[in-house]
Protein backbone atom coordinates (compact mmCIF):
# COMPACT_ATOMS: atom_id res chain seq x y z
CA UNK A 1 0.00 0.00 0.00
CA UNK A 2 1.38 3.23 -0.79
CA UNK A 3 0.98 6.22 1.48
CA UNK A 4 -1.96 7.75 -0.91
CA UNK A 5 -4.14 4.69 -0.81
CA UNK A 6 -3.73 4.82 3.12
CA UNK A 7 -4.58 8.15 3.17
CA UNK A 8 -7.68 7.20 1.61
CA UNK A 9 -8.43 4.68 3.88
CA UNK A 10 -7.87 6.84 6.84
CA UNK A 11 -10.17 9.15 5.53
CA UNK A 12 -13.31 6.54 5.01
CA UNK A 13 -12.89 5.86 8.67
CA UNK A 14 -13.65 9.18 10.16
CA UNK A 15 -16.57 9.56 7.65
CA UNK A 16 -19.28 9.11 10.26
CA UNK A 17 -17.17 10.64 12.93
CA UNK A 18 -19.05 14.18 13.09
CA UNK A 19 -16.14 15.89 13.26
CA UNK A 20 -17.15 18.54 10.47
CA UNK A 21 -20.44 19.53 12.53
CA UNK A 22 -17.80 20.81 15.15
CA UNK A 23 -15.73 22.46 13.09
CA UNK A 24 -18.95 24.35 11.40
CA UNK A 25 -20.72 24.81 15.03
CA UNK A 26 -17.18 26.27 16.46
CA UNK A 27 -16.67 29.01 13.52
CA UNK A 28 -20.58 29.46 13.55
CA UNK A 29 -19.97 30.08 17.22
CA UNK A 30 -16.90 32.28 16.99
CA UNK A 31 -18.49 34.83 14.00
CA UNK A 32 -22.06 35.41 15.85
CA UNK A 33 -20.40 37.73 18.60
CA UNK A 34 -18.47 39.18 16.02
CA UNK A 35 -21.61 39.78 14.04
CA UNK A 36 -23.32 41.30 16.55
CA UNK A 37 -20.81 43.71 17.92
CA UNK A 38 -19.50 44.82 14.94
CA UNK A 39 -20.62 48.19 15.78
CA UNK A 40 -17.65 47.96 18.23
CA UNK A 41 -15.00 47.99 15.68
CA UNK A 42 -15.96 51.71 14.36
CA UNK A 43 -14.43 52.93 17.99
CA UNK A 44 -11.02 51.88 17.25
CA UNK A 45 -9.09 55.13 16.45
CA UNK A 46 -6.81 54.98 19.56
CA UNK A 47 -4.97 52.23 18.02
CA UNK A 48 -5.55 53.57 14.26
CA UNK A 49 -7.35 50.60 12.44
CA UNK A 50 -9.65 50.56 9.65
CA UNK A 51 -13.15 48.69 10.96
CA UNK A 52 -13.31 46.22 8.48
CA UNK A 53 -9.49 44.95 9.44
CA UNK A 54 -10.33 45.52 12.80
CA UNK A 55 -13.40 43.29 12.26
CA UNK A 56 -11.20 40.30 10.43
CA UNK A 57 -8.33 40.84 12.78
CA UNK A 58 -10.64 40.07 15.85
CA UNK A 59 -12.30 36.86 14.98
CA UNK A 60 -8.98 35.30 13.67
CA UNK A 61 -7.39 36.42 17.00
CA UNK A 62 -10.80 34.47 18.80
CA UNK A 63 -10.01 31.67 16.51
CA UNK A 64 -5.94 31.70 16.61
CA UNK A 65 -5.85 32.06 20.29
CA UNK A 66 -7.80 28.93 21.99
CA UNK A 67 -10.43 26.77 19.25
CA UNK A 68 -8.16 25.97 16.41
CA UNK A 69 -5.68 24.54 19.14
CA UNK A 70 -8.11 23.02 21.12
CA UNK A 71 -10.20 21.38 18.35
CA UNK A 72 -6.59 19.91 16.79
CA UNK A 73 -6.02 18.28 20.06
CA UNK A 74 -9.81 17.10 19.79
CA UNK A 75 -8.88 15.76 16.08
CA UNK A 76 -6.31 13.90 17.69
CA UNK A 77 -8.55 12.15 20.11
CA UNK A 78 -10.49 11.16 16.90
CA UNK A 79 -7.65 9.85 14.83
CA UNK A 80 -6.32 7.51 17.94
CA UNK A 81 -9.21 6.38 19.67
CA UNK A 82 -11.69 5.24 15.67
CA UNK A 83 -8.71 2.64 15.97
CA UNK A 84 -8.63 2.06 19.47
CA UNK A 85 -12.48 1.51 19.81
CA UNK A 86 -12.43 -2.08 18.17
CA UNK A 87 -9.02 -2.73 18.32
CA UNK A 88 -8.52 -1.37 14.63
CA UNK A 89 -5.44 -1.17 15.43
CA UNK A 90 -4.24 -4.69 15.82
CA UNK A 91 -5.70 -5.48 12.26
CA UNK A 92 -4.00 -2.23 10.85
CA UNK A 93 -0.58 -3.65 11.93
CA UNK A 94 -1.01 -6.94 10.69
CA UNK A 95 -1.37 -5.68 7.48
CA UNK A 96 1.67 -5.40 5.20
CA UNK A 97 2.36 -1.92 5.15
CA UNK A 98 4.47 0.01 7.03
CA UNK A 99 3.90 1.54 10.94
CA UNK A 100 5.57 4.76 9.56
CA UNK A 101 3.41 5.44 6.68
CA UNK A 102 0.34 4.44 8.50
CA UNK A 103 1.78 7.01 11.18
CA UNK A 104 2.00 9.68 8.35
CA UNK A 105 -1.15 9.09 6.57
CA UNK A 106 -3.28 9.87 9.76
CA UNK A 107 -0.83 13.26 10.03
CA UNK A 108 -1.95 14.10 6.40
CA UNK A 109 -5.61 13.76 7.78
CA UNK A 110 -5.39 15.97 10.47
CA UNK A 111 -3.39 18.40 8.22
CA UNK A 112 -6.31 18.63 5.87
CA UNK A 113 -8.91 18.73 8.77
CA UNK A 114 -7.06 21.62 9.76
CA UNK A 115 -6.87 22.88 6.37
CA UNK A 116 -10.77 22.41 6.31
CA UNK A 117 -10.78 24.66 9.34
CA UNK A 118 -9.20 27.50 8.20
CA UNK A 119 -11.24 26.85 5.36
CA UNK A 120 -14.53 26.96 7.07
CA UNK A 121 -13.01 30.27 9.12
CA UNK A 122 -12.78 31.91 5.81
CA UNK A 123 -15.79 30.88 4.47
CA UNK A 124 -17.93 32.41 7.82
CA UNK A 125 -15.72 35.35 7.77
CA UNK A 126 -17.02 36.40 3.98
CA UNK A 127 -20.55 35.16 5.41
CA UNK A 128 -20.42 37.41 8.48
CA UNK A 129 -18.31 40.35 7.00
CA UNK A 130 -21.58 40.33 4.59
CA UNK A 131 -24.19 40.45 7.27
CA UNK A 132 -22.37 43.05 9.53
CA UNK A 133 -22.47 45.14 6.59
CA UNK A 134 -25.38 44.92 5.76
CA UNK A 135 -26.68 45.49 9.25
CA UNK A 136 -23.92 48.44 9.24
CA UNK A 137 -24.60 49.77 5.94
CA UNK A 138 -20.41 49.58 6.07
CA UNK A 139 -18.22 47.81 3.54
CA UNK A 140 -16.53 44.95 5.78
CA UNK A 141 -15.74 42.53 3.21
CA UNK A 142 -11.71 42.74 2.65
CA UNK A 143 -10.31 41.92 -0.31
CA UNK A 144 -9.04 37.94 -0.91
CA UNK A 145 -5.91 39.34 -2.13
CA UNK A 146 -5.22 40.45 1.38
CA UNK A 147 -6.95 37.38 3.27
CA UNK A 148 -5.62 34.72 1.52
CA UNK A 149 -2.06 34.77 1.61
CA UNK A 150 -2.95 35.15 5.68
CA UNK A 151 -4.91 31.96 5.92
CA UNK A 152 -2.22 30.39 3.56
CA UNK A 153 0.47 31.44 6.48
CA UNK A 154 -2.05 30.94 9.06
CA UNK A 155 -1.97 27.35 7.90
CA UNK A 156 1.76 26.75 8.03
CA UNK A 157 2.50 27.82 11.30
CA UNK A 158 0.05 25.89 12.70
CA UNK A 159 1.80 22.56 11.36
CA UNK A 160 4.57 22.87 13.67
CA UNK A 161 1.70 23.28 16.52
CA UNK A 162 -0.54 19.59 14.46
CA UNK A 163 2.99 17.83 14.97
CA UNK A 164 3.63 18.44 18.65
CA UNK A 165 -0.12 17.51 19.42
CA UNK A 166 0.40 14.25 17.04
CA UNK A 167 3.80 13.28 19.11
CA UNK A 168 1.64 13.22 22.07
CA UNK A 169 -1.61 11.49 20.88
CA UNK A 170 0.80 9.33 19.68
CA UNK A 171 3.15 8.56 22.58
CA UNK A 172 0.93 8.96 25.66
CA UNK A 173 -0.87 5.72 25.90
CA UNK A 174 -3.40 6.75 28.57
CA UNK A 175 -5.77 8.88 27.25
CA UNK A 176 -6.08 11.49 29.88
CA UNK A 177 -2.74 12.65 29.87
CA UNK A 178 -2.50 13.06 26.10
CA UNK A 179 -5.33 14.91 26.10
CA UNK A 180 -4.77 16.94 29.31
CA UNK A 181 -1.12 17.74 28.58
CA UNK A 182 -2.75 18.81 24.77
CA UNK A 183 -5.26 21.06 26.26
CA UNK A 184 -2.99 22.75 29.13
CA UNK A 185 -0.29 23.36 26.69
CA UNK A 186 -2.79 25.83 24.75
CA UNK A 187 -2.87 28.16 27.98
CA UNK A 188 0.00 29.62 28.94
CA UNK A 189 0.86 29.96 24.54
CA UNK A 190 -0.19 33.89 25.28
CA UNK A 191 2.32 34.34 28.56
CA UNK A 192 5.25 32.53 26.56
CA UNK A 193 4.06 34.60 23.34
CA UNK A 194 5.50 38.09 25.41
CA UNK A 195 8.82 36.82 25.97
CA UNK A 196 11.82 37.15 23.51
CA UNK A 197 11.85 32.80 23.04
CA UNK A 198 7.82 32.50 21.74
CA UNK A 199 9.80 30.66 18.68
CA UNK A 200 10.25 27.93 20.41
CA UNK A 201 6.53 27.18 21.72
CA UNK A 202 4.54 25.81 18.57
CA UNK A 203 1.28 26.29 20.73
CA UNK A 204 1.62 30.06 20.31
CA UNK A 205 2.28 30.43 16.74
CA UNK A 206 -0.61 30.98 15.10
CA UNK A 207 -1.81 33.44 17.44
CA UNK A 208 1.64 35.36 17.28
CA UNK A 209 1.08 35.32 13.43
CA UNK A 210 -2.55 37.22 14.29
CA UNK A 211 -0.92 39.58 16.80
CA UNK A 212 1.89 40.61 14.41
CA UNK A 213 -0.32 41.15 11.60
CA UNK A 214 -2.43 43.25 13.91
CA UNK A 215 0.37 44.99 14.79
CA UNK A 216 0.72 45.93 10.61
CA UNK A 217 -2.67 46.69 10.03
CA UNK A 218 -3.23 48.90 13.36
CA UNK A 219 -0.64 52.12 13.69
CA UNK A 220 -0.43 52.20 16.73
CA UNK A 221 -0.63 48.67 18.42
CA UNK A 222 3.57 48.24 18.52
CA UNK A 223 5.07 46.26 15.75
CA UNK A 224 5.88 42.44 15.88
CA UNK A 225 8.04 40.82 13.51
CA UNK A 226 7.75 37.40 12.92
CA UNK A 227 11.76 37.30 12.50
CA UNK A 228 12.23 34.46 9.96
CA UNK A 229 15.85 33.94 10.89
CA UNK A 230 15.35 31.95 14.45
CA UNK A 231 12.18 31.10 13.78
CA UNK A 232 11.92 29.41 10.65
CA UNK A 233 15.15 27.05 11.73
CA UNK A 234 13.32 26.18 15.16
CA UNK A 235 9.89 25.59 13.65
CA UNK A 236 11.13 23.35 10.96
CA UNK A 237 13.10 21.25 13.41
CA UNK A 238 10.20 20.90 16.14
CA UNK A 239 8.08 19.49 13.54
CA UNK A 240 10.67 16.87 11.81
CA UNK A 241 11.49 15.71 15.22
CA UNK A 242 8.13 15.55 16.16
CA UNK A 243 7.06 13.72 12.96
CA UNK A 244 10.05 11.12 13.17
CA UNK A 245 9.94 10.33 16.87
CA UNK A 246 5.47 9.72 16.35
CA UNK A 247 6.53 7.57 13.43
CA UNK A 248 9.18 5.67 14.90
CA UNK A 249 7.01 5.39 18.48
CA UNK A 250 3.35 4.38 16.13
CA UNK A 251 2.11 0.88 17.19
CA UNK A 252 4.65 0.34 19.34
CA UNK A 253 2.75 -0.59 22.36
CA UNK A 254 0.44 -2.50 20.66
CA UNK A 255 2.96 -4.92 18.75
CA UNK A 256 4.70 -5.41 22.70
CA UNK B 1 -20.83 1.75 47.77
CA UNK B 2 -21.27 3.53 43.99
CA UNK B 3 -18.45 5.47 44.97
CA UNK B 4 -15.97 2.73 46.04
CA UNK B 5 -16.79 0.88 42.22
CA UNK B 6 -16.17 4.22 40.55
CA UNK B 7 -12.84 4.24 42.69
CA UNK B 8 -11.84 0.36 41.60
CA UNK B 9 -12.47 1.44 37.74
CA UNK B 10 -10.74 4.59 37.81
CA UNK B 11 -7.33 3.42 39.06
CA UNK B 12 -5.83 2.73 35.90
CA UNK B 13 -6.56 5.30 33.96
CA UNK B 14 -4.54 8.03 35.82
CA UNK B 15 -7.30 10.53 36.56
CA UNK B 16 -5.72 10.42 39.92
CA UNK B 17 -2.48 11.08 38.52
CA UNK B 18 -3.39 13.83 36.08
CA UNK B 19 -5.91 15.70 38.54
CA UNK B 20 -2.95 15.71 40.30
CA UNK B 21 -0.02 16.91 38.29
CA UNK B 22 -2.32 19.23 36.49
CA UNK B 23 -3.30 20.83 39.55
CA UNK B 24 0.25 20.70 40.41
CA UNK B 25 0.90 22.66 36.94
CA UNK B 26 -1.59 25.23 37.62
CA UNK B 27 -0.52 26.38 41.08
CA UNK B 28 3.31 26.68 39.41
CA UNK B 29 1.93 29.53 36.92
CA UNK B 30 0.68 32.13 39.42
CA UNK B 31 4.19 31.49 41.30
CA UNK B 32 5.76 31.88 38.44
CA UNK B 33 3.75 35.06 37.76
CA UNK B 34 4.64 36.55 40.63
CA UNK B 35 7.74 35.98 41.17
CA UNK B 36 8.77 37.40 37.29
CA UNK B 37 6.62 40.24 37.46
CA UNK B 38 6.88 40.91 41.51
CA UNK B 39 7.91 44.73 41.08
CA UNK B 40 4.54 45.44 38.92
CA UNK B 41 2.25 43.49 41.30
CA UNK B 42 3.75 45.50 44.33
CA UNK B 43 3.26 48.81 42.85
CA UNK B 44 -0.59 47.73 42.46
CA UNK B 45 -3.25 49.36 44.52
CA UNK B 46 -5.91 46.97 46.36
CA UNK B 47 -4.85 44.36 48.85
CA UNK B 48 -2.57 41.44 48.08
CA UNK B 49 -5.35 38.83 47.58
CA UNK B 50 -7.04 40.57 45.38
CA UNK B 51 -4.23 41.74 43.50
CA UNK B 52 -3.34 37.98 42.95
CA UNK B 53 -6.64 36.78 42.13
CA UNK B 54 -7.22 39.69 39.57
CA UNK B 55 -3.66 38.77 37.74
CA UNK B 56 -3.98 34.72 37.81
CA UNK B 57 -8.14 33.39 38.23
CA UNK B 58 -9.02 34.20 34.79
CA UNK B 59 -6.11 31.69 34.06
CA UNK B 60 -6.71 29.20 36.73
CA UNK B 61 -10.61 29.26 35.45
CA UNK B 62 -9.49 28.02 32.19
CA UNK B 63 -7.29 25.78 33.64
CA UNK B 64 -10.24 24.10 35.65
CA UNK B 65 -12.24 23.71 32.81
CA UNK B 66 -10.13 22.13 30.81
CA UNK B 67 -8.89 19.22 33.49
CA UNK B 68 -12.85 19.13 34.36
CA UNK B 69 -13.55 18.76 31.00
CA UNK B 70 -11.04 16.48 30.09
CA UNK B 71 -11.80 14.04 33.39
CA UNK B 72 -15.55 14.05 32.52
CA UNK B 73 -14.96 12.51 28.73
CA UNK B 74 -12.80 9.75 30.80
CA UNK B 75 -14.88 8.73 33.27
CA UNK B 76 -17.65 7.71 30.45
CA UNK B 77 -15.22 6.93 27.93
CA UNK B 78 -14.33 3.95 29.99
CA UNK B 79 -17.56 2.72 30.44
CA UNK B 80 -18.11 3.10 26.51
CA UNK B 81 -14.70 2.36 25.29
CA UNK B 82 -15.20 -1.92 25.63
CA UNK B 83 -19.19 -1.84 25.58
CA UNK B 84 -19.21 -1.44 29.65
CA UNK B 85 -22.03 0.36 30.17
CA UNK B 86 -24.24 -2.76 28.63
CA UNK B 87 -23.21 -4.49 31.54
CA UNK B 88 -23.63 -1.79 34.15
CA UNK B 89 -27.22 -1.22 32.70
CA UNK B 90 -28.37 -5.01 33.04
CA UNK B 91 -27.71 -4.79 36.73
CA UNK B 92 -30.66 -4.13 38.92
CA UNK B 93 -29.43 -0.60 39.44
CA UNK B 94 -30.19 2.30 38.60
CA UNK B 95 -28.52 3.79 35.91
CA UNK B 96 -28.35 7.37 37.41
CA UNK B 97 -26.66 6.34 40.04
CA UNK B 98 -23.69 5.56 38.15
CA UNK B 99 -23.82 9.59 37.27
CA UNK B 100 -23.96 10.06 40.85
CA UNK B 101 -21.33 8.24 41.62
CA UNK B 102 -19.55 9.66 39.49
CA UNK B 103 -20.23 13.39 39.60
CA UNK B 104 -19.04 12.30 43.34
CA UNK B 105 -15.67 11.31 42.19
CA UNK B 106 -14.76 14.08 40.01
CA UNK B 107 -15.75 16.83 42.30
CA UNK B 108 -13.13 15.66 45.34
CA UNK B 109 -10.75 15.83 42.43
CA UNK B 110 -11.37 18.99 41.31
CA UNK B 111 -11.40 20.57 44.94
CA UNK B 112 -7.98 19.32 45.67
CA UNK B 113 -6.72 21.04 42.52
CA UNK B 114 -8.32 24.19 43.51
CA UNK B 115 -7.23 23.68 47.02
CA UNK B 116 -3.61 23.51 45.52
CA UNK B 117 -4.45 26.86 43.11
CA UNK B 118 -4.91 28.56 46.48
CA UNK B 119 -2.24 27.04 48.73
CA UNK B 120 0.06 28.48 45.59
CA UNK B 121 -1.31 31.80 45.70
CA UNK B 122 -1.84 32.26 49.43
CA UNK B 123 2.34 31.17 49.08
CA UNK B 124 2.62 34.18 46.77
CA UNK B 125 1.04 36.63 49.12
CA UNK B 126 3.01 36.06 52.06
CA UNK B 127 6.45 35.36 49.65
CA UNK B 128 5.56 38.48 47.27
CA UNK B 129 3.18 40.80 48.18
CA UNK B 130 3.39 40.72 52.43
CA UNK B 131 0.28 39.78 53.25
CA UNK B 132 -1.41 39.31 56.44
CA UNK B 133 -4.23 37.26 58.28
CA UNK B 134 -7.03 38.72 55.74
CA UNK B 135 -5.09 37.27 53.04
CA UNK B 136 -5.69 34.15 54.16
CA UNK B 137 -9.55 34.68 54.84
CA UNK B 138 -10.02 36.39 51.57
CA UNK B 139 -8.64 33.39 49.07
CA UNK B 140 -10.21 30.99 51.77
CA UNK B 141 -13.79 32.54 50.56
CA UNK B 142 -12.19 33.43 46.69
CA UNK B 143 -12.02 29.19 47.35
CA UNK B 144 -15.57 28.22 48.51
CA UNK B 145 -16.90 30.94 45.85
CA UNK B 146 -15.56 29.84 42.65
CA UNK B 147 -15.75 25.91 43.86
CA UNK B 148 -19.45 26.42 44.33
CA UNK B 149 -19.81 28.21 40.79
CA UNK B 150 -17.80 25.52 39.22
CA UNK B 151 -19.71 23.00 40.37
CA UNK B 152 -22.73 23.43 37.18
CA UNK B 153 -19.79 23.17 34.44
CA UNK B 154 -18.66 19.86 36.38
CA UNK B 155 -22.34 18.53 36.18
CA UNK B 156 -22.88 19.26 32.62
CA UNK B 157 -19.64 18.07 31.19
CA UNK B 158 -20.29 15.06 33.00
CA UNK B 159 -23.88 14.69 31.49
CA UNK B 160 -22.42 15.67 27.48
CA UNK B 161 -19.60 12.71 28.13
CA UNK B 162 -22.63 10.46 29.20
CA UNK B 163 -24.61 11.21 26.38
CA UNK B 164 -22.36 11.10 23.48
CA UNK B 165 -20.95 7.44 22.53
CA UNK B 166 -17.60 8.66 20.85
CA UNK B 167 -15.12 10.44 23.20
CA UNK B 168 -14.29 13.27 20.18
CA UNK B 169 -17.73 14.26 20.62
CA UNK B 170 -17.75 15.17 23.90
CA UNK B 171 -14.38 16.64 24.16
CA UNK B 172 -15.46 18.66 21.33
CA UNK B 173 -18.95 19.95 22.61
CA UNK B 174 -17.30 20.34 25.68
CA UNK B 175 -14.47 22.80 24.13
CA UNK B 176 -17.37 24.66 22.23
CA UNK B 177 -18.98 25.42 25.71
CA UNK B 178 -15.62 26.40 27.33
CA UNK B 179 -14.78 28.62 23.91
CA UNK B 180 -18.59 30.17 23.99
CA UNK B 181 -18.03 31.36 27.62
CA UNK B 182 -15.12 33.44 26.81
CA UNK B 183 -16.74 34.85 23.79
CA UNK B 184 -19.79 35.68 25.99
CA UNK B 185 -20.24 39.65 27.18
CA UNK B 186 -18.94 39.43 31.00
CA UNK B 187 -21.22 42.96 31.48
CA UNK B 188 -24.54 41.23 31.34
CA UNK B 189 -25.35 39.00 34.29
CA UNK B 190 -28.05 36.38 31.94
CA UNK B 191 -25.21 35.85 29.64
CA UNK B 192 -22.20 35.16 32.35
CA UNK B 193 -25.03 32.44 34.01
CA UNK B 194 -23.80 30.04 31.41
CA UNK B 195 -22.57 27.24 33.12
CA UNK B 196 -19.21 27.43 31.21
CA UNK B 197 -19.01 30.99 32.19
CA UNK B 198 -19.46 31.31 35.84
CA UNK B 199 -15.85 30.07 36.93
CA UNK B 200 -14.70 33.08 35.29
CA UNK B 201 -16.10 35.37 37.90
CA UNK B 202 -13.66 36.35 40.57
CA UNK B 203 -14.41 37.01 43.99
CA UNK B 204 -13.06 40.57 44.22
CA UNK B 205 -14.97 41.24 40.94
CA UNK B 206 -18.26 40.94 42.12
CA UNK B 207 -20.39 43.01 44.22
CA UNK B 208 -21.77 41.34 47.31
CA UNK B 209 -25.33 41.40 46.47
CA UNK B 210 -24.35 39.52 43.20
CA UNK B 211 -22.62 37.00 45.10
CA UNK B 212 -25.38 35.28 46.63
CA UNK B 213 -27.31 35.39 43.12
CA UNK B 214 -24.46 33.87 41.71
CA UNK B 215 -24.56 30.90 44.40
CA UNK B 216 -27.89 30.28 44.19
CA UNK B 217 -27.99 30.16 40.20
CA UNK B 218 -25.35 28.03 40.26
CA UNK B 219 -26.79 24.90 43.05
CA UNK B 220 -30.15 25.66 41.30
CA UNK B 221 -28.15 24.82 37.41
CA UNK B 222 -26.25 21.76 39.50
CA UNK B 223 -29.41 20.74 40.07
CA UNK B 224 -31.03 21.38 36.72
CA UNK B 225 -28.34 19.31 35.01
CA UNK B 226 -28.72 16.47 37.16
CA UNK B 227 -32.41 16.20 36.75
CA UNK B 228 -32.06 16.26 32.86
CA UNK B 229 -29.57 13.40 33.32
CA UNK B 230 -32.25 11.41 35.13
CA UNK B 231 -34.67 12.33 32.71
CA UNK B 232 -32.64 11.91 30.01
CA UNK B 233 -31.29 8.42 30.65
CA UNK B 234 -35.11 7.41 31.69
CA UNK B 235 -35.67 8.39 27.86
CA UNK B 236 -32.76 6.50 26.73
CA UNK B 237 -33.82 3.70 27.94
CA UNK B 238 -37.52 3.57 26.99
CA UNK B 239 -36.55 3.91 23.29
CA UNK B 240 -33.67 1.72 23.08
Amino acid sequence: MNIFRMTKAEFKKIKRSRILLILIASAVILWLPNVLNAGLNFTMDDIGISPEHSFFIQGFMGMAWFIFPAVMVASTVLLIQTERANKGILKMLSLPASAPLLCLAKFFVLAVISAVFVLLMAAAYYISAGIAGAAQDYNFILMPDYVFPILVKLYLVSLPMLSVFWLIAVCIQTPVFSIGIGLASIVPSVLINNTKAWFLYPMGYPFYLVTAEYGKAAENFGERQMDLVPWLPAAISITLICLLISCLYFGRAERR
Amino acid sequence: MKIALECKKIRRTGLVPAFLAGGAAAAALPIINTAVRTDTFAAMAGTPASILLDANSQMLAMLNLLLLTAGACILYHIEYADHALLKMQSLPARESGLFFGKLCLLIPLFLIVAVLETTALYYCGMRYLDGDAALFAELLKSLGFSFLLTLPAAALSLMIASVCRNMWNSLGICILCIFMATMLPTDNFIASLFPYALPFRVLPGVSADHVLRYCTAALCETGAVCMAEIIYLKIRRLSV
